[in-house]
């Protein structure tokens, strides 16, 4: 066990060394470039057995990652944003296959205008692919997910490929103490793969990746992937329970902070939620009972923990760090439904924050609570809103005058 | 409602069949439904299409479990399990057959026991406009009278199905005149839907149940029985039977090596012998064979 300075993405590496991958298909894509460098520094000097290749895209890489998967090897790869996006059609299919392959995304918003700071359309873009999320907050947690991940992808009751997210700059490059177990306790908490359903014997040949014709098999198989996403909510609480007892932490579905006997909750996610826990402590502060839920497993959906952590709050404001156009927040929409069939749902305010890596200042939160107060009050639900400040107007009306659309010229 | 089931193996038209009885039906004012299915395209494998067609606004979709009428462009579909021809025909229906055997013989060889139509199309098609195409333009015309469409409905329907199709103004009117002499054939046979229908037999409704989780040796899509594409017989797929001249032949080995299933093999003394189990008569030996030593022969008539 070690204690040292990591980013995000050496933190990622670390996960993949120590679970001692087999297999590490790899692209790059500002910001997860430094994790697969990591690697193929520790797989060319050899402190990493197994294989390193570089693919000529994100498609072919995650092609390869199902296929080495479905051989029986261990596989990590890593990607972001666009090449997520490139990539998307093969983690529906991997994910049929049931190979419990282990993705790790760097979290950038999505092009247009193109970007390089984080939020989540990316990864949520991937959320009904059948790939399982986890979303970390810390660098701490990135590693830690990575073990768990394997654990519960390669499980009989899961085999599923697991999304392991973190936000691009503010994990991605952000150094931070990080205790890195040994390979010898990362040994005694995660057993080899040894699957029975999809391996390579040549004495045994299958054939994998079959097609299908007639609607009743089709809605067999995706159904059953679905069924093993359900298995997945009580094998992470095995899971993270041996977790506990091997490495001293103990990480939840949802996570809540000064929840307990909180009147108010934030609900949010990945890294911006440490910003939220500021705020919280802010308001503790001033004698104001809010407390902040972290969704932390995307899927499967943790509906039952959202809705005991929610129970009896006065108001709940959920702070999306994404944006479905035309529609608003993607995990409000999916609190809600947690919530709906609860007698006492508390109302819901939605708010969009931290779009292509946009702060959160204190004015933004302060606006949440008065808004949450001002609910509890009278029972007014504001419209879904921007966190957006003045400041940031200003300073958009500069960038367009230089741009030449100001105020002066004809439309 | 008029529900037609068109069975036939890709490539015979049945999917052009069933646009001509919709655009007729759909011409004379009736609001009609067609739509094929197949996997992934191939010709020779089965597959089908269907035309619905009624006087009020049609609230169904997909394939037709139970058709009035099912029409058979290939009588060799009749044996096939997958293809289910008779599979949900009422009783009451009809069955209308391309074959050249006599509808006694296809009522013992495959148990038909509702009314059964039997035409040698494939010789209409054959003798008046020479590709096997046009026995979409035959079955379709055909259906469209048993169907009580008239006949000019069902000459707009070819006319604008096969310009559609991009045919020459030529081959269309030949054709037409094969549409002409097919549906003429067919006065005889029994309407769709006669006066007095059976009662139809209460089949008990499936119960909805609920899936459990498979584990992973079963409810993974994979396949760990060892091949069995061997079980997968294509012979009756032919029209044209490839026969090799044994005493012409020259033991190239051209039809052997340009055979694209693998259905010639050579012998002891290097003679190739075609497996009529799995030949699907592509033809591809006939065109190969440098000696012309292959010919061929209708399978109706082997």
């Amino acid at each position: 066990m070690t204690r040292e300075l990591l980013t995000g993405n050496a933190a990622a590496a670390w996960g993949a060394r120590l679970a001692e991958v087999d297999y590490v298909p790899a692209f790059p894509i500002t910001p997860q470039t430094e994790i697969i460098e990591t690697l193929a520094t520790w797989f060319g000097e050899g402190t990493m057995p197994g294989k390193f290749v570089s693919m000529d895209s994100e498609h072919s890489m995650l092609t390869a990652a199902g296929a080495a998967a479905a051989t029986g090897a261990r596989v990590f790869t890593a990607t972001s944003s666009q090449g997520l996006l490139y990539a998307a059609e093969l983690l529906y299919t991997v994910a049929g296959w049931r190979v419990p392959l282990v993705l790790v995304n760097v979290s950038r918003a999505l092009a247009s205008p193109i970007t390089l700071e984080p939020d989540h359309n990316d990864v949520l873009a991937a959320r009904d692919s059948g790939c399982l999320q986890i979303h970390a907050e810390t660098c701490q947690e990135v590693l830690d997910s990575i073990l768990m991940a394997y654990r519960i992808a390669e499980d009989p009751r899961v085999l599923l490929p697991v999304i392991v997210n973190l936000d691009g700059f503010a994990l991605s490059f952000t150094r931070e103490p990080v205790t890195r177990p040994s390979l010898e306790q990362v040994r005694a908490f995660l057993p080899p793969y040894s699957p029975t359903h999809a391996r390579f014997t040549a004495a045994r040949p299958m054939a994998q990746g079959i097609a299908v014709l007639g609607g009743a098999l089709y809605s067999f198989f995706r159904y059953q992937m679905h069924l093993a996403a359900q298995n997945a909510r009580a094998v992470h609480g095995e899971v993270a329970q041996a977790f506990r007892e091997a490495f001293g932490r103990r990480y939840g579905l949802v996570e809540g902070y000064r929840l307990l006997d909180a009147d108010y909750a934030l609900v949010m996610s990945n890294a911006y939620a440490t910003r939220g826990k500021a705020a919280i402590n802010r308001f503790r502060a001033q004698g104001i009972p809010v407390g902040l839920l972290r969704l932390r497993v995307l899927r499967p959906f943790p509906a039952l923990a959202i809705a005991a952590a929610l129970e009896g709050k006065k108001a709940v404001a959920v702070i999306d760090q994404n944006l479905s156009v035309g529609f608003g927040g993607i995990t409000v929409a999916e609190v809600a439904s947690a919530l709906y069939q609860e007698r006492d749902r508390p109302p819901l305010l939605s708010y969009i924050g931290g779009l292509g890596g946009k702060d959160l200042s204190d004015a933004e939160f302060d606006q949440i609570l008065q808004d949450l107060q001002r609910n509890a009050d009278t029972g007014h639900v504001p419209p879904p809103r921007l966190l957006y400040t003045e400041r940031e107007d200003a300073q958009t009306t500069a960038f367009l005058e230089v741009a030449g659309k100001g105020t002066r010229h004809v439309e | 409602m008029r529900r037609i089931r068109f069975h036939g193996r890709g490539g015979q038209g049945m999917k052009t069949a069933s646009r001509i009885v919709s655009t007729a039906a759909f011409r004379e004012g009736y609001d009609t439904q067609d739509a094929p299915i197949y996997g992934a395209e191939r010709r020779g494998a089965p597959m089908a299409a269907f035309t619905r067609i009624d006087h009020a606004p049609i609230l169904e979709r997909g394939m037709i479990a139970a058709p009035d009428l099912v029409v058979v462009a290939d009588e060799t579909l009749f044996d096939d399990p997958q293809a289910g021809v008779l599979r949900g025909l009422q009783a009451s229906g009809t069955v209308l057959a391309n074959s050249a055997h006599a509808p006694a013989l296809l009522r013992e060889r495959y148990g038909i026991v509702p009314a059964l139509a039997v035409l040698d199309f494939t010789g209409l098609v054959l003798s008046h406009v020479g590709s096997l195409a046009a026995l979409s333009v035959a079955l379709g015309a055909a259906t469209c009278r048993v169907a009580g469409l008239c006949t000019s409905s069902v000459e707009q329907a070819v006319q604008e199905e096969l310009e559609a199709l991009g045919l020459s103004a030529d081959r269309i009117e030949r054709n037409l005149d094969l549409a002409r002499l097919c549906y003429e054939r067919v006065d005889v046979w029994l309407p769709v839907q006669p006066a007095a229908v059976p009662a139809p037999v209460a089949v008990p409704r499936p119960q909805v149940v609920t899936l459990t989780y498979q584990g992973p040796w079963r409810g993974t899509p994979s396949v760990a029985a060892p091949a069995n594409t061997p079980l997968r017989k294509t012979g009756n797929w032919r029209v044209w039977r490839p026969v090799i001249d044994l005493a012409r032949c020259t033991q190239c080995w051209m039809c052997f090596v340009s055979c694209p299933d693998g259905a010639i093999a050579l012998d002891d003394a290097d003679t190739p012998h075609i497996d009529y189990e799995v030949c699907k008569g592509c033809l591809v030996c006939v065109e190969e064979c440098p000696t012309h030593t292959i010919h061929t022969l209708r399978e109706a008539e082997v």
